[in-house]
This record gives structure tokens, C-alpha cells and sequence, in this order.
């Protein structure tokens, strides 16, 4: 009798902790997602992740948000156009001229399916999640991608008094693992 | 440190952050690539490195692992380059300065799109900018050379 009691407490409890424990990782999971959000909507990362032909120069040192000058367009392949290529500014490293170009390997602009510029926390966190909107890729590639890749690892080291994304490189990485831990929730909105 | 431009190789002796404009002017007397703004936004500075054009203010010269082609490397054989030949016949150069920037965009342009539309043209030149406002003659100039090249 006293071993029924004490199945049917436990199994009561187990009942009333099940959607506390999932409402926490959804918790824990949207916090995560919330300072990758911070990174991802950054002018660093968002200013070439736009959906039309002209990346954005925007900006705590920018002033107001302008289309990049020069009449640069993201060309057939996302870097440039003939004669006007990514590259053609934009070299391996930052120039270190004050307002000089910056730089870092493969300069180029984000598929327009990975829009983030002006874009809500919800609808980049959905779209990061949609292998037909983010490159084919799973959460862990897009973890060790954001960690691993040179032009993205430029945005926590800007230089030349440009405002890096919050946080780093890895950190973010930790936090996608989180995220995709927690089940990759998204914000309601 | 080993530094090929047009074509032919050379010593030098420089700090590799020192740009590649600064070595092609100053110490290979190469005068065709001009100085205009220093941080890539006149286009004046126009080289090709491996065939792409760079605007060489704002290349170190440790950066550049390739060959590097200035205006002078058009003509290796003496020739205009058609290109050059154009910019005479439609007397594109008003002061001139930027115009060596300019046919180096337009060479880059004309072999990527042998037959440019007006749209296509702006998007290559438009980064080249020209004080004395010679770009309706710039554009007819790359129309020409279209021609002459689908003609040669």
C-alpha cells in the first residue's frame, strides 16, 4: 500500500514536472536565441545579409543608414559585378587608412534568401532554420559555420573604430548549440 | 621581396604594409596609376591583380601573392590596346587624371561582358570617379571598343 502511494506521488510529480522542465529549455532556448539575435541583426552581419541588390552602410560610427556608395551591387554571384567586383576594394585584411575599405577573405554579400537587414527576431529565426532558406545547412553546420568562417569572423573584429558584433565568434557557436539544444525555439511576435 | 608587374619581376625592398600603389610610383616609377583619395573610393589607383582590378591605395603590398597589370602593361607589344585606341578617337581625357583608372575598369569590364549594355557599363564605372565629367564619353568609348573587338 505504502509502495502504491508512493508510485502514484511519483508519477504525479513526474506529470507536473514534464512542462515545467520543457518550458524551461524553451526559456533557456529563446534566451540563447535572443543574444544571437543581438549578433545576427548587428550592422556588422546585417548590412550584407540584405534581400535587394545594395549592401547597407549603417552603424553606430555610420551616421544615417545609407545604400553602400560607389553604386555597388551584389552582381550575378553576390560578389559584384564585372569591373566592380567585392574584391576590388575589399582585399584580405582591413585597410588601415581611416575610412579606408575593410577586408577579409571572399568579400561578398549573404544569398538573398538569408535576409536579415530590418528583419524581426522571429523571421530570422525561422529563416535560419529553413534549410531551403539558409544554405542546405543543419544547426551544427550553421554553428561551426558562423565559429569557422573568415568573413564572418571579421564582423567581431571590424577594426578601424568600427563597432564589432556583441560577443565572439565562439560564443555565438555555443550559443546556436544551445539554442538547437533547447529544440531551436523561436519568438512569438 | 619578389613583386611581378607587367609582366616582369622584381626586387624590392619595402615594408609589406606599405600599399602597392606606393610601390609601383615610388620605387618602380611606374607613374600610370594615379593617387586620388587613398581609401578606395576614386578609382584613380586601377590595377589588375591576376586580371582583377584592385584599387592599389588600399593593397598592401604583402597582400598581393599575384601579377600585377598597371595601364602601361596593356601595350606590351607597342600597340594601343583597344580599349586606349577608343578613349582617343572619342577624346574621352578632358584633365586625364583619372583616366588611366578609368580604361583599367573598362578592360576589366569588356572582358568579363564583351558587348555591355548602359546599365552594365555604369555598374563597372561607377566607381571610377571623373572630376571633369567626361563619362558620356567614357560610355561611348567602351561602345566603340565593344565594336572593335566584335569586329576584330
Amino acid at each position: 500500500m505504502i509502495r502504491r502511494h508512493v508510485y502514484v506521488i511519483g508519477l504525479a510529480a513526474a506529470t507536473l514536472c514534464l512542462p515545467t522542465a520543457t518550458a524551461g529549455a524553451q526559456d533557456a532556448g529563446l534566451e540563447a536565441w535572443q543574444k544571437i539575435y543581438s549578433v545576427f541583426s548587428h550592422p556588422r552581419c546585417a548590412n550584407c545579409h540584405v534581400e535587394d541588390e545594395r549592401p547597407r552602410w549603417s552603424g553606430a560610427h555610420y551616421g544615417a543608414t545609407r545604400v553602400h556608395g560607389m553604386n555597388v551591387q551584389r552582381g550575378p554571384d553576390g560578389f559584384g559585378n564585372a569591373g566592380m567586383r567585392c574584391v576590388t576594394c575589399h582585399q584580405q585584411d582591413n585597410a588601415a587608412q581611416l575610412h579606408g575599405p575593410p577586408g577579409a577573405h571572399g568579400w561578398h554579400l549573404a544569398p538573398k534568401e538569408m535576409v536579415w537587414w530590418q528583419k524581426s527576431s522571429q523571421e530570422i529565426c525561422e529563416q535560419v532554420k529553413d534549410p531551403a532558406r539558409n544554405g542546405n545547412r543543419t544547426l551544427e553546420e550553421i554553428a561551426t559555420h558562423v565559429r569557422d568562417d573568415g568573413l564572418v569572423a571579421w564582423g567581431w573584429a571590424p577594426g578601424n573604430g568600427r563597432e564589432p558584433a556583441p560577443g565572439s565568434a565562439q560564443e555565438t557557436y555555443l550559443l546556436l548549440q544551445q539554442w538547437a539544444a533547447a529544440g531551436a525555439p523561436c519568438p512569438a511576435e | 621581396m619578389k613583386l611581378n608587374v607587367n609582366g616582369r619581376d622584381h626586387d624590392i625592398e619595402v615594408e609589406p604594409e606599405m600599399p602597392l600603389l606606393w610601390v609601383l610610383r615610388d620605387k618602380l616609377s611606374i607613374l600610370g596609376p594615379k593617387f586620388g583619395c587613398g581609401i578606395a573610393q576614386c578609382g584613380a589607383c586601377t590595377v589588375f591583380l591576376d586580371g582583377e582590378p584592385v584599387r592599389s591605395c588600399s593593397v598592401t603590398v604583402g597582400e598581393v601573392s599575384g601579377a600585377v597589370t598597371t595601364i602601361e602593361g596593356l601595350m606590351p607589344d607597342g600597340r594601343m590596346h583597344p580599349v586606349q585606341q577608343a578613349w582617343i578617337d572619342e577624346q574621352v581625357a578632358q584633365c586625364g587624371y583619372c583616366q588611366a583608372g578609368q580604361i583599367m575598369t573598362a578592360v576589366a569590364l569588356l572582358e568579363a561582358i564583351p558587348n555591355p549594355s548602359d546599365e552594365e557599363i555604369d555598374n563597372a564605372m561607377s566607381g571610377n570617379l571623373c572630376r571633369c565629367g567626361t563619362y558620356p564619353r567614357i560610355r561611348a568609348a567602351i561602345k566603340r571598343a565593344a565594336s572593335a573587338n566584335a569586329g576584330a
